[in-house]
């Protein structure tokens, strides 16, 4: 037995040593390179991928726009990419790889706070300046590290608006129920919403994590429906969405309002759904209904650019696509205003950046993060993702309470 | 009492599905002495092959399920006869990184088939349930159930009344006497290496009922299966349904253990995979060869 599971070890150990080289090395010379390790396999690859779109867009509109103009020259830009199979500890290693082999000139982040975590420790190592636009967990920027910078808004805020639009509706739902897997993000998003909640006289009936990347949630289920909640929310991924969506119908349990902080706004949570999808919410970082005004240098608004984006990659663009070609704009603006490639002035170009753009307002704090930039509350209504909060944007009301399931 | 049966319906029914899993890989091991680690990648093939037929002709996956099996396994007898029987007596090592490889193999083809997106079947009784004494069953994960126990119970008499599955028991016995009363070694380990490949790709056609597919979607099966026929004994059918019914009541029963030790709050819901593990150590401690399996030379 001891022979088989040492076996398992040195597979597992083959398998995080494996990177697989995704694009061909860039160019020195005139282009700048970034380097990104991404989640290409494993179970967050629709992340991943959408991640890759996102820094991918930018990349060819700055190519087919004359490249970055960097102290009075233009650059190319390319990206080298690295598969780290959802994994933290390959994306480090990947990390490494990127600088120290490949030499690349800067960090786009990967997908995921846990992954985020560990690369912002090499990127730290190794003074090497990281946008990243998906780790929203706030253990990544509590370590007093200068080089890694995030655009979006943290963790505790996905699920806290969803609550503020809740407790408006009427009747005023009493309690909430929140399940949460366990990864950095997902219990940062947990307590973000027990917090709030607390804070504003829901009484929390349930709060418990499930393993992360858990492959049956009908426990979980069963204790939220005997707890009775008028929310039930679930801090996770897409995956997990489905799969706790799938569980709350099979054992019909009937709520005011269902919410997931990562799921809902991927193409797939629908497309895999059906009309089971229909009036579930969830937190999002932006949406096509956001109304910033941004400063030139790419598309201005939302509008602009989800239509472009669809036109490149026949989807409309989703939050991971924008706040992933977001990380990008902060180099560009950046690097832009630093007038040089080098990695200190570049990083305090960072620190000191306060620019609109399409995405909403990028300006970090002493830590890193973009704590200026409010989240949005989405609904699915007709198998279409429709800005239901903060009112000021909402294309259309709430439909609250939700339908039960077999009304939908 | 209500949350407890329903808790215990909860853990039978996620067991089942475990032990179809389990069965397949247990069986190899057992009869072969292969890790069959490309087994999670032929679930997730029987899996997609399920959600393309549905898809495309609006085939049910539950009628998806002998197709994949019959697939699979043709598909596993071929790989074993071409690939893995060079190495099949090679030492443990060899096997397991030929059949690493080819999980590789099969999960990069089908990351460009179907790309990264996940899928799902959603059939027009996804979600039905009915409730009894309180306890709300779905019919997805019953039905699932039942045609797992099924599969078990039909592999179980073919392996001990038909000619091939005793050729098969044989043969995992002792090889050198079953090859001297005229056993063909090498069909029958393509047979059962094929039974193996059909088993996981019946297993997920029916996962698609209650599971989203993406192309390494069989990785955690993979290691559920290792755990569940390992509790259960390995090589043996009854080994692989006993513990995936033990491993599926014990995770759905770790949900409700909250404890507080110095002043740190454990959630049973969040270590329900390490309270299984502990199981299968104090398992391996007290019966070494598993709960139902046979104690071997």
């Amino acid at each position: 037995m001891l022979r088989i599971i040492r076996l398992f070890l040195v597979a597992a150990f083959a398998l995080a040593s494996l990177g697989v080289p995704v694009a061909q090395v860039g160019a020195a010379g005139d282009t700048i390179v970034f380097g990104s390790a991404v989640s290409l396999t494993g179970s967050l690859t629709k992340e991943g991928h959408l991640t890759q779109e996102g820094y991918d867009f930018w990349k060819d509109y700055v190519n087919a726009h004359g490249g970055l103009k960097v102290g009075g020259k233009s650059y190319k830009v390319d990206i080298k990419y690295y598969d780290d199979e959802s994994k933290p500890n390959n994306a480090s290693q990947l990390a490494e790889r990127l600088i120290d082999q490949d030499h690349v000139d800067f960090l786009l982040g990967p997908y995921g706070s846990g992954t985020a975590f560990t690369v912002a420790g090499i990127a730290e190592r190794k003074k090497m300046p990281m946008v990243e636009g998906n780790g929203a967990a706030e253990k990544i920027f509590s370590q007093g590290y200068r080089y890694t910078f995030g655009v979006l808004s943290p963790a505790k805020k996905y699920l806290q608006r969803v609550l503020e639009m809740a407790l408006l509706q009427k009747p005023r739902p009493q309690t909430l129920a929140i399940s949460a897997s366990s990864d950095a993000f997902s219990l940062e998003v947990q307590d973000g919403a027990v917090a709030w909640a607390k804070d504003h006289g829901l009484n929390v009936v349930y709060a418990n994590k499930y393993p992360d990347g858990a492959t049956d949630v009908s426990s979980v289920i069963s204790a939220i429906k005997a707890a009775k909640p008028d929310i039930i929310l679930n801090a996770g991924h897409l995956q997990d969405a489905i799969l706790v969506n799938k569980g709350l119908k099979e054992q019909n349990v009937i709520a005011k309002l269902y919410g997931y902080s990562v799921g809902p706004d991927t193409p797939d949570f629908v497309s895999t759904l059906g009309k089971d999808a229909e009036d579930i919410v969830g937190g999002a970082q932006w949406s096509e209904a956001v109304t910033y005004q941004g400063v030139p240098g790419f598309y201005r608004t939302a509008k602009e650019y989800a239509d472009a984006f669809d036109k490149q990659f026949h989807h409309r663009p989703d939050y991971h696509n924008a706040e992933s070609t977001a990380a990008c704009l902060a180099f560009q603006y950046a690097l832009e205003k630093a007038g040089s490639l080098d990695k200190e002035k570049v990083r305090d170009a960072l620190a000191g950046l306060d620019m609109i753009t399409f995405f909403g307002l990028i300006k970090f704090d002493s830590r890193g993060l973009n704590v200026f930039k409010p989240m949005v509350v989405n609904q699915i209504e007709n198998g279409k993702l429709v800005t239901v909060w903060p009112a000021a944007i909402a294309k259309a009301k709430v439909k609250y309470p939700a339908r039960p399931w077999s009304a939908r | 009492m209500q949350l407890f049966l329903q808790n215990l319906v909860n853990g039978i029914l996620s067991g089942g599905i475990l032990a179809l899993v389990a069965l397949g890989f247990s069986l190899v091991y057992g009869i072969m002495n292969i890790i069959n680690l490309a087994h999670g990648a032929y679930i997730m093939l029987g899996a997609y092959l399920a959600w393309q037929l549905f898809t495309s002709f609006h085939v049910d996956p539950m009628l998806s399920v002998p197709l994949a099996f019959v697939v699979l396994f043709a598909f596993g007898y071929v790989v074993q006869r071409t690939v893995i029987n060079r190495v099949v007596r090679a030492p443990v090592l060899a096997t397991f990184l030929l059949t690493f490889a080819l999980s590789l193999v099969f999960v990069t083809i089908a990351l460009f088939i179907w790309t990264g997106d996940t899928r799902g079947v959603q059939t027009s009784y996804a979600g039905a349930n009915f409730t009894l004494a309180g306890v709300t069953v779905p019919w997805a994960k019953l039905l699932t159930l039942v045609v797992a126990l099924v599969i078990t119970g039909l592999l179980y008499l073919w392996l001990h009344r038909s000619k091939t599955g005793r050729a098969i028991r044989a043969t995992s016995m002792d090889v050198g006497a079953a090859q001297m009363v005229g056993v063909r070694v090498a069909h029958v380990y393509g047979i059962t290496y094929g039974l193996g490949a059909g088993l996981a790709g019946a297993a997920g056609a029916l996962l698609t009922l209650s599971y989203p597919l993406t192309p390494t979607m069989g990785d955690p099966f993979l290691i559920k299966g290792f755990v569940v026929c390992v509790l259960g004994g390995l090589g043996s059918v009854e080994g692989a349904l006993v513990g995936g019914l033990v491993y599926g009541i014990i995770s759905s029963f770790a949900t409700q253990f909250d404890v507080t030790i110095l002043g740190q709050h454990l959630s049973g819901t969040g270590l329900q995979d390490v309270v299984a593990l502990i199981v299968l150590l104090l398992v391996l401690i007290v019966r070494p060869r598993g709960l139902v399996g046979r104690a071997t030379a």
